[in-house]
């Protein structure tokens, strides 16, 4: 088949599943919340800071009474990126979940409908089919992260006391596209399920449960041993206890412990890693990353491929 | 035990075979004592780094001749061990609780058979009353083996026996681990019945699970200004406790909205009542249970409330005819 319609093929099928996909109330309800989650965290992150502000004032006026020296302002120790430092939780955990779904429901749509036998018979390459749905994943994730991210920029330009230079500007947006690839690794896994599984449930819940695996479990064999810090951007950086079992399971699980992986280079663009965070992985966190976005894309990629088009709704 | 021979034993048997046989619910409750138990054993590993690093000291000092009073010792209580534990069944406990209310309305309509039993001479009650029964019975049970397994690992990994005292607490948290549960089982049985695609209740219990469990907390937490400034905010600036209070009251109404947005998820007043029972907070160390009891008997009557409440609505709602069936 001649590439060009191949590729007209695809942006048929990517622009019908998007049209599809935001039209269902639950995509948009996650949707929805994601947007939400980044406005609040903005609030947070400028609330936080002036009632932090807001107390030092009243501390300095007693200390100034009382005669004693009035310590450096907190805040001034704090990076002005540092406001948005929610936003990676937010993303680690309702953004990979929006993710999820969306990948998911890419596919089972097709499925539940029972079109795929109708598309199978249709004259386009599977690979069209797998490209249409990639790219429809893509633009979805990425619509999601270019609302994050004109949210974040409206807080810098708004709030004049938290202004930002060049590099805090090259920061943000390289948080934006680490934050873009976090997601559509997690959707690609669910586009691949979607595509494999008989069940419509178990083509959900095992990239959920994949999700929770990596946000609250692992994290307590590589860095901080509660499982809450997973809502904490601070203490989900919190190293593990100095032993020989904890340098060893941060060694042999880090490679699979993408949210820390996340999160360490979050809080590294972000400007808040804590000094005392430290990666004891085996594959430092980037290459991580990627190597996971890799895994994802050849698993979605081989499902899409493989995909049984003679097969149509899941079993019960 | 209920009697197999009125509709609702027989329902809530056939269910529980049903979870048994079909070993979905089996694998997330292995999966949720994994996380459970990884946790605990990763606690009792930090806590004997502590000792380690603590006898180390003690040496130091004792071989150069000092006095021990600048070193803390550790303190060691067995039960403090579970904190890990506990945030597990927080977390993946309230997922269990869902996937189970979700298989349970969705068996019936994915295989057609919810409109099948409305032919029969059953009345809707005794239906809906012998799923959340064996609904109930399952996750009371997977929770006991848990909290079981926990004890075993406790005694094996502290190396001190658990007194009546401690299982004690245990029990006690269990019962409110196991209401906490069975509110989000009640909650998705509620929306799978009721919402026109099983699989958009699956989404959306899983959107109230992430703002109660996930995010309530977790804005609770950022906007606490302490957890601002690494130590606290007041320990920074060197202000005295009583000075602390008076510039703290004047964020009264702050403070209220903060605690508001906390206490409006469930999950808290579960972490608040197990953290204060086990003695996992510090306040609580080495307490005795009865003023405990009465101190968080509010949060407990918040669960309790929470899981009768989203009972009662299963039960008042009428099934649709038109939700009888797959989609």
């Amino acid at each position: 088949m001649p590439a060009s319609i191949s590729g007209d093929g695809a942006r048929v099928i990517a622009r019908q599943s998007l049209l599809f996909i935001f039209r269902e109330r639950t995509v948009a309800l996650l949707a929805g919340l994601f947007v939400i989650l980044v406005l609040i965290s903005a609030y947070l992150g400028w609330s936080a800071t002036s009632t932090v502000n807001a107390i030092y004032a009243d501390a300095v006026v007693y200390l100034k009474g009382v005669g004693q020296p009035v310590p450096p302002n907190p805040v001034n120790d704090i990076s002005p990126l540092s406001l948005m430092r929610n936003m990676s939780i937010y993303v680690s955990l309702i953004g990979a979940l929006s993710a999820i779904v969306i990948g998911y429901q890419l596919i089972a749509a097709d499925r539940k409908s029972g079109v795929v036998p109708l598309l199978g018979s249709r004259p386009f390459e599977r690979a069209t089919y797998a490209h249409g749905k990639i790219r429809a994943l893509v633009m979805a994730v990425a619509g999601l992260m270019l609302v994050a991210a004109v949210i974040a920029v409206a807080t810098f330009i708004i709030l004049p006391t938290n202004p930002l230079g060049a590099v805090g500007w090259i920061s943000l947006f390289t948080f934006f596209g680490l934050a873009f690839v976090y997601m559509l690794m997690f959707g690609l896994l669910a586009m691949a399920t979607a595509a494999w599984a008989r069940s419509e449930s178990v083509g959900l819940l095992l990239p959920v449960t994949v999700w929770l695996t990596v946000t609250f479990i692992l994290p307590s064999l590589t860095s901080n041993i509660h499982p809450t810090a997973a809502i904490n951007p601070i203490s989900a950086l919190a190293p593990p206890p100095d032993t020989g079992f904890f340098h060893w399971t941060g060694w042999l699980f880090g490679p699979i412990s993408i949210a820390e992986s996340f999160k360490y280079l979050s809080a590294g663009l972000l400007d808040y890693l804590p000094a005392t965070a430290i990666n004891h992985s085996m594959v430092p966190p980037l290459p991580d990353l990627l190597l996971a976005l890799t895994g994802s894309a050849v698993l979605a990629v081989r499902a899409l491929m493989t995909m049984d088009m003679t097969r149509g709704d899941y079993n019960a | 035990m209920l009697s197999t021979t009125t509709p609702v034993g027989a329902i809530a048997r056939k269910d529980v075979t049903d979870v048994l046989r079909d070993r979905f619910i089996i694998i997330v409750m292995a999966f949720l004592a994994v996380a459970a138990m990884t946790s605990l054993v990763t606690g009792a590993i930090a806590l004997a780094t502590d000792v380690a690093t603590y006898n180390d000291a003690k040496a130091t000092l004792l071989a150069l001749g000092k006095s021990l009073d600048s070193i803390a010792a550790p303190e060691f209580y067995p039960l403090k061990l579970l904190r890990g534990a506990i945030e597990q069944i927080e977390i993946i406990g309230a997922v269990l609780g869902i996937l189970a209310g979700f298989r349970a309305a969705v068996s019936e309509r994915g295989r057609q058979t919810l409109a099948l039993i409305m032919t029969r001479p059953i009345r809707q009650w005794q239906f809906l009353a012998g799923k959340f029964v064996a609904g109930a019975v399952v996750l009371s049970v997977g929770l006991l083996a848990v909290f079981g397994l926990a004890a075993i690992l406790l005694d094996f990994v502290s190396g001190v026996g658990l007194g009546a005292s401690d299982l004690l607490r245990m029990a006690i948290v269990w019962v409110a681990a196991s209401l906490y549960v069975i509110a989000f089982f009640a909650f998705t049985f509620v929306a799978t019945l009721w919402m026109r695609r099983p699989a958009n209740a699956l989404l959306v219990s899983f959107a109230v699970w992430l703002l109660l469990v996930l995010i309530a907390p977790q804005i609770g937490d950022t906007l606490d200004p302490d957890n601002q400034v690494a130590g606290g905010v007041f320990k920074q600036l060197h202000v005295p406790k009583a000075e602390q209070q008076r510039i703290a009251s004047g964020y009264a109404t702050f403070e209220t909205i903060r605690n508001g947005i906390e206490v409006s998820s469930i999950t808290k007043h579960f972490e608040r009542f197990s953290f204060a029972v086990l003695g996992i907070k510090d306040t609580y160390t080495g307490k005795p249970l009865g003023p405990i009891l009465v101190e968080k008997r509010g949060d407990f009557l918040w669960i309790f409330f929470t899981t009768l409440g989203l009972t009662g609505v299963m039960f008042t709602r009428r099934l649709k005819s038109n939700r009888l069936t797959k989609e």
